[in-house]
């Protein structure tokens, strides 16, 4: 171990040289850049996140611990996923909402201080997905507590989850 | 060779799988006596409601014999009237969830059980409501009462442990981490765990009766969601039980796709896995491989199909797309991930703080894993050589040179180790089938099936073995689709490991078995 240390200390060897911006479909980009501007300002460098699974396919929290790899690195913009709610000035909820997680999903939201702002990750998400019309699930987040920003996709990408988050920035510019 | 079974009413073969039909005292004799006297392996078991066909319910148990190809089924026909049937848990353990679902779903009570709860709902959900059943129906009130989750309508107790110095500690459905949801209360004496009692469920989405709300070739995109990490093996399974049904055999070139998806699902994941473990043990820089290692493996993923999961690849009748033309890629892709691969495991088993953390921590012992059966990585590691790449073989796999590694110990080291095996295998199963070139087109043309036709899919998925069964009904719409995946099998015996070990230990004990919630409750 410390052998590695000292072999990339001397070396000053990168896995990977970090990008300023992901790709998410043909001609649309996010710009690292423009998220760290607005975080600077709006957030004052600290975005905290809870990420709540209301019963997705696991798909979803997968993309977002890819998130905290060394390739997207999110942290080194000052977001981070927060092991509580009460730590937490979003919440990014997946997964249609299954019966049996309406409770603690209201729960988790009434524990989030305000002022909070959800955010609804994947098309289960957003309005059921795929699983739309089971008797066992709510059809969405917006059913349960008030969503303020979608991220479509199944799942939806890392790139596509910081395009979300970007978004949320957005609205609260205005 | 037959094993010595009972006379069955009727006796029906399809393929490798043998259907036999008994009455309530037979049923419960057979299923014992394949388990005891055969060493048989209960695959699945599961009801139908088939009162619309001849008035009567079902229930399949499917048994494998290890060293033979095919499925032994024995049937239980139970009358419009009828609402309980023997249980055979207390013979064949491995049959406890199994039995409480159908009781769940259909209403139909394991006469003889030794846990009565049920399994799948939680208090709030109505008493005596069954989702299966063909003629169940829900109000918008009652699912507004079951949403709520406080009132009661049928108890349901954890089970206690009382004593000196026994603390109960509640964890969860939500978690500190970015994870699936499930409740776990421990009872602990100062760190130590005594006993474990999980709460799933709690992502319950009704997928078994929501695929009858599909056709059946649009099932295979409510497949590929039940479980995130294995979306090309739920794909496969799906789409070989309905193909199965059908009549239908997809061509050696698609067979050959789906081949490569499925060593290419089990590659990031075990090497995920395997990093993630690191998580457990703080192990910043093991961890930070290993998700740059499944990062790439991920990003190959969506060059070859356009999506990270490998998903909208598998259809009814073949494949979408031709994996197999990007051989240049793929083969570029796995040389740099072998060598990093290669030296993340030499990191890993190198540092001694972290390897003291894996070993004889976890312990599943051979004896319980068989009993409760357990299958895929957590039955390999504790020394069942259980893989249904070559126990049943299917795709391409009877002619790949691959080995179903298996290890004494059971604890986390051994399941770390049994997926750098596995995954070191799959690189070379990848090589292999980038070799030679495969005959036929991508697809086959869909038939129509027969009126309540039915059959098995099977593959083994990352974490294990994963089972459709699939009956279509009068119109060629599906009747019943029945999926039971790895995890299912798995959650059960997590207790047994964790029984002894300390509550910090939990995370990594459990992170060994990377059972999927969302699989398991469905």
């Amino acid at each position: 171990m410390l052998k590695e240390i000292l072999k990339n200390l001397i070396t000053r060897k990168r896995t990977i040289t970090f990008p300023t911006g992901f790709p998410i479909e043909p001609g649309q980009t996010v710009k690292l850049v423009d998220i760290q501007g607005k975080l600077d300002t709006i957030f004052k460098r600290s975005l905290r996140i809870r990420m709540v699974d209301a019963g997705s396919c696991n798909a979803c929290e997968w993309e977002c611990q890819a998130l905290m790899n060394p390739f997207y690195d999110l942290q080194r913009l000052g977001i981070d996923f927060v092991a509580s709610p009460r730590h937490a000035d979003v919440l990014l909820v997946s997964g249609p909402v299954s019966r049996q997680m309406e409770l603690a999903l209201k729960k988790t939201y009434f524990a989030t201080p305000e002022p909070r702002r959800v955010v609804a990750c994947g098309d289960c998400a957003v309005n059921g997905g795929i699983y739309r019309g089971s008797y066992a699930v709510t059809d969405g987040v917006a059913n349960v507590i008030p969503v303020d920003a979608i991220i479509p996709g199944c799942p939806p990408t890392p790139s596509a989850i910081m395009l979300g988050i970007a978004q949320l920035m957005n609205k609260d510019v205005k | 060779m037959n094993p010595a079974l009972k006379e069955s009413r009727s006796r029906r073969e399809f393929r490798n799988e043998v259907y036999l039909e008994y009455g309530a005292a037979d049923f419960h004799d057979v299923c014992c006596s394949l388990v005891k006297d055969h060493r048989a392996l209960l695959r699945l078991m599961f009801g139908t409601d088939e009162r619309l066909r001849d008035g009567s319910f079902r229930i399949y148990a499917v048994f494998s014999i290890p060293g033979q190809d095919r499925f032994l089924i024995p049937v239980l026909q139970l009358g419009d009237k009828e609402s309980s049937f023997p249980s055979i848990t207390s013979e064949v353990p491995a049959a406890q969830w199994y039995e409480r679902e159908i009781s769940d779903m259909f209403g139909l009570s394991p006469e003889g059980h030794p846990d009565t709860r049920r399994l799948v709902f939680h208090e709030a959900f109505p008493a005596g409501s069954h989702p299966l059943r063909k003629d169940w129906s829900i109000t918008d009130e009652e699912k507004a009462v079951w949403g709520e989750g406080r009132k009661i309508n049928v108890p349901h107790p954890f089970m206690e442990v009382a004593g000196e110095g026994i603390v109960q500690i509640p964890v969860g459905p939500v978690h500190a981490g970015v994870i699936e949801p499930g409740h776990f209360r421990f009872s602990a004496i100062g760190e130590t765990i005594f006993f474990l009692e999980p709460r799933l469920f709690y992502t319950h989405k009704g997928t078994e009766k929501h695929f009858e709300s599909f056709g059946f070739s649009d099932g295979v995109r409510l497949a590929e969601r039940v479980s995130g990490t294995d979306s090309f093996s739920h794909g496969v399974a799906y789409c070989m039980a309905v193909e199965r049904m059908m009549g239908i055999e997809i061509t050696e070139k698609a067979a050959a796709v789906r081949t490569l998806g499925m060593e290419l699902e089990r590659l990031y994941n075990h090497i995920g896995d395997i990093g993630f473990l690191c998580a457990g043990t703080a192990l910043a820089v093991g961890y930070a491989k290993g998700a740059v290692i499944r990062e790439e493996l991920q990003c190959l993923n969506e060059r070859l199909t356009g999506s990270r999961y490998l998903r909208g690849v598998n259809a009814v009748g073949g494949v979408t797309t031709d994996m197999l033309e990007h051989a240049d890629d793929l083969l570029r892709t796995l040389d740099s991930v072998t060598v990093e691969y290669k030296s993340m495991m030499k990191l890993l088993l190198s540092s001694v703080s972290h390897v003291e953390r894996l070993e004889n921590t976890g312990k599943l012992s051979r004896d319980i894993a068989a009993r409760l059966g357990v299958t895929g990585v957590a039955a390999r590691a504790s020394g069942l050589a259980d893989d249904v790449r070559k126990s049943h073989p299917h795709l391409l796999y009877d002619r790949m040179i691959f080995e179903a590694h298996t290890l004494e110990k059971g604890d986390v080291l051994a399941r770390m180790l049994i997926r750098g095996e596995e995954a070191e295998c799959s690189i070379s199963m990848v090589h292999e089938l980038l070799e030679s070139s495969y005959r036929g087109g991508l697809t086959v043309a869909v038939k129509r099936p027969e009126a309540y036709a039915s059959a098995l899919g099977y593959v083994e998925s990352p974490r294990g073995s994963l089972f459709y069964w699939v009956m279509s009904d009068k119109e060629g719409k599906p009747f019943r689709v029945k999926l039971r995946t790895p995890s299912y099998c798995n959650w059960p015996a997590v207790p047994f490991a964790v029984h002894g070990n300390i509550v910090p230990d939990f995370p990594l004990c459990n992170k060994s078995f990377n059972l999927s919630y969302s699989g398991c409750d469905r």
